[in-house]
C-alpha cells in the first residue's frame, strides 16, 4: 500500500498533465489552473520537511561536538537569523527587506561578495590548468587546442585588433555550426533519456524515487 | 648542453602556480586603471535583440527575468541593466521576476543601479503612493500621468534622464516559488500569480496590468542567466504561447544555446560580457545613452586576461616539446 498509493498518484497525474497539454478546452485549461495553483503549496511543505531535516541533522552535530561542528553553527545561524530580520523584525529597527536594512546589509555585504569572489577564482585557475593541461598531445587535442586559441581571441576586442574581422569571423562560425551540431547532438540525447526516465517514472518501471532499490 | 636546456624547459613546467596567479591579478587590475576602451564590433545575436527592443514603446511590455545569483552577476547584471536602461529610456513597460530566491535580490540591485541618482542619466522613481492621487483620476496612459505629474510641479534633478512610475513603467514582481510553473500561470494571468509585488502592491490594479495581463501579451523575455534556469522560458512560454524569448547568459554558456537560436526558439543571445558590452555600444550608437558601461570597461580586462592565457598556453606547449616530454619522459619535480 505504502508504494502502491504513491506509484497510482504518479502514474494518473504524468499521464494526465500529459494529456492536458495538447488539449485547448476549457476543462482541459481548469485542471491545470489547479495544477499550478497547488503544487507550489505540495511544494511549500518539502521546504518545511528540508529545513526541519536540516536543523535536525545540525543540530545533532552540535550537541555531540562531532568533527567540525562550528561549522553547523555558520549553517542555522543564517537560516534563521535571516528569516527572522526580514519578516518578524520590524522596520523600524533594521527589519524588513528593503535598502537600508539588515537583511539587505547581509545580502549585499556577505552573500554577494562571498559568491562574486568564488566565481572570480576560476579566472585564476582556468589560466593555471590552461598552461599545465592544454597540450597539443594528438591530433584531436591540437584540434581541441587551436579551436580553443581562436575563440579566446575572436570573443575579445584585442583579437579583432591584431588579426583584423577575419578572426571573428572564424571564430563565428566555429560557434554557430561545429559547436551547434555538437550541442544538438548531446541536447537529442539527453532529451532522448530524460523522455525513457520519465516514461520509467509514469509506468512504475523505476521506482528508485520511492527510495527502494527500483526495478 | 642538453641536460642544463631540458632542465630549462621542466623549470618552466614547474613554474610555481602563484606566479600564474599574481600575472592574472596584474592583468585583471591595469586595465581597469588605464581605461583603454578597445572598439567593439557587434554581432547578429545581440543586434536581434537591441532593434527588437528598440521598436517597442509604451503600448507593448518587457520582461527581465533576473535569474542568475551573485556569483555570475558581472557577467549577467550589465546585461540585464542595458536592456532595462534601454527599456526605460523608451518608457517601455518592465516586468521583472527571478528564477531563484538570490535573483530577486539581484533584480533589487539592478534596479537601484539604474535609479541611483549618483549616476548620470539615472532614471528618477516614483513610487506607487506617491502617484496615487493621479491615479484615482482614472489615468493610466503614460503621457497623462507624465503630464498630471509635472502639472503638480515636479521637476527632474539634473542628471536624471526621466522619471519611471511604479505599476506604469515597471513592476518589481520578484521570486516566486516553482518558477517554471509560474510561467505557465503567467500564461494565463501574470496578477493570478503575483497577486502583489514586492513592495505589497497589489498587481491587478497597476495600469501596465490593464494592456498586459498574461505573457501573451508581453513582447519580450529576456533572461540573464547563470545556469540552465533560461531554457524554461522556452520550453514553457515559447513553445506554449509563442512568446518572444531573449537570453543573456554567461560566456561558457552561451556555446549550448546556439541550437536555440538556429531553430529560432530564441530570438537573439548576449554570451557572456562580450554580449553586454555589444548592447552598450549599440545603445551609444543608436543615441540611448551618452556612454557605455562596465561591460565595455570589463573587456578591456578579458582582452588582457585571454591574451595572458594564450601565452601561457604557448610557453607550456613550447616547453612541453623542446624539453622533449612529449617523448613520454617523466618530469623528475613535482608540481606545486
Amino acid at each position: 500500500m505504502k508504494r502502491t498509493v504513491p506509484l497510482m498518484i504518479v502514474m494518473v497525474g504524468g499521464i494526465l498533465m500529459m494529456i492536458q497539454y495538447f488539449i485547448p478546452h476549457q476543462y482541459s485549461q481548469t485542471l491545470f489552473d489547479y495544477y499550478t495553483t497547488w503544487t507550489p503549496i505540495v511544494g511549500a511543505f518539502a521546504l518545511v520537511l528540508g529545513v526541519g531535516s536540516l536543523t535536525r541533522v545540525h543540530s545533532h552535530r552540535i550537541k555531540r561536538k562531532a568533527k567540525n561542528w562550528p561549522y553547523s553553527l555558520a549553517v542555522l545561524i543564517p537560516l534563521y537569523l535571516m528569516p527572522l530580520f526580514a519578516l518578524l523584525i520590524p522596520k523600524s529597527i533594521g527589519g524588513g527587506m528593503d535598502n537600508p536594512s539588515v537583511f539587505d546589509f547581509l545580502f549585499m555585504g556577505i552573500q554577494v561578495p562571498i559568491q562574486s569572489t568564488m566565481f572570480s577564482l576560476l579566472a585564476f585557475y582556468i589560466a593555471s590548468a590552461a598552461f599545465r593541461a592544454f597540450r597539443a598531445k594528438s591530433a584531436l587535442a591540437t584540434v581541441l587546442l587551436l579551436a580553443a586559441v581562436v575563440i579566446m581571441l575572436a570573443q575579445v576586442p584585442i583579437g579583432e585588433v591584431i588579426f583584423g574581422k577575419g578572426l571573428q569571423i572564424i571564430g563565428l562560425w566555429i560557434l554557430r555550426y561545429p559547436n551547434l551540431a555538437a550541442k544538438r547532438a548531446i541536447m537529442l540525447g539527453v532529451g532522448f533519456g530524460m523522455l525513457a526516465t520519465n516514461l520509467k517514472i509514469i509506468f512504475g518501471v523505476e521506482r528508485n524515487w520511492l527510495g527502494g532499490t527500483g526495478g | 648542453m642538453s641536460t642544463v636546456n631540458n632542465n630549462v624547459w621542466e623549470i618552466m613546467l614547474n613554474i610555481d602556480r602563484r606566479w600564474i596567479f599574481l600575472l592574472i591579478g596584474v592583468v585583471a587590475i591595469i586595465p581597469f586603471l588605464i581605461g583603454i576602451g578597445m572598439p567593439i564590433s557587434t554581432t547578429k545575436e545581440v543586434e536581434d535583440i537591441f532593434y527588437h527592443v528598440n521598436e517597442l514603446g509604451s503600448d507593448d511590455a518587457i520582461f527581465i527575468s533576473f535569474d542568475f545569483a551573485p556569483g555570475t552577476q558581472a557577467e549577467n547584471m550589465p546585461m540585464a541593466v542595458a536592456v532595462l536602461r534601454h527599456a526605460f529610456a523608451k518608457n517601455i513597460p518592465v516586468f521583472m521576476t527571478a528564477f531563484f530566491p538570490l535573483g530577486h535580490g539581484m533584480a533589487v540591485s539592478g534596479l537601484d543601479h539604474v535609479t541611483n541618482p549618483e549616476i548620470d542619466g539615472y532614471f528618477q522613481i516614483v513610487s506607487w503612493d506617491e502617484w496615487a492621487y493621479i491615479r484615482e483620476t482614472g489615468k493610466t496612459s503614460r503621457s497623462d500621468i507624465l503630464a498630471a505629474w509635472r502639472s503638480e510641479g515636479n521637476t527632474l534633478s539634473g542628471n536624471a534622464a526621466g522619471w519611471v512610475f511604479e505599476g506604469r513603467d515597471y513592476a518589481l514582481l520578484g521570486f516566486c516559488p516553482m518558477f517554471h510553473l509560474v510561467i505557465l500561470g503567467m500564461t494565463n494571468s501574470i496578477a493570478n500569480q503575483y497577486p502583489e509585488d514586492y513592495h505589497g502592491n497589489p498587481v491587478a490594479e497597476m495600469p501596465m496590468l490593464n494592456e498586459h495581463k498574461s505573457l501573451r501579451e508581453v513582447d519580450l523575455v529576456l533572461t540573464t542567466s547563470g545556469s540552465s534556469a533560461c531554457v524554461s522560458w522556452v520550453v514553457y512560454g515559447r513553445e506554449k504561447i509563442g512568446l518572444n524569448v531573449a537570453f543573456g547568459v554567461t560566456a561558457v554558456m552561451a556555446t549550448d544555446y546556439y541550437p536555440y537560436l538556429q531553430a529560432e526558439q530564441i530570438i537573439g543571445q548576449m554570451g557572456g560580457l562580450r554580449g553586454a558590452a555589444e548592447y552598450e555600444v549599440l545603445m551609444v550608437e543608436n543615441g540611448i545613452v551618452e556612454t557605455t558601461g562596465k561591460a565595455f570597461t570589463g573587456m578591456d580586462v578579458q582582452s588582457a586576461a585571454h591574451l595572458l592565457i594564450i601565452l601561457l598556453i604557448i610557453m607550456g606547449n613550447v616547453a612541453y616539446f623542446a624539453g622533449g616530454f612529449h617523448k613520454k619522459q617523466r618530469l623528475t619535480k613535482g608540481r606545486r
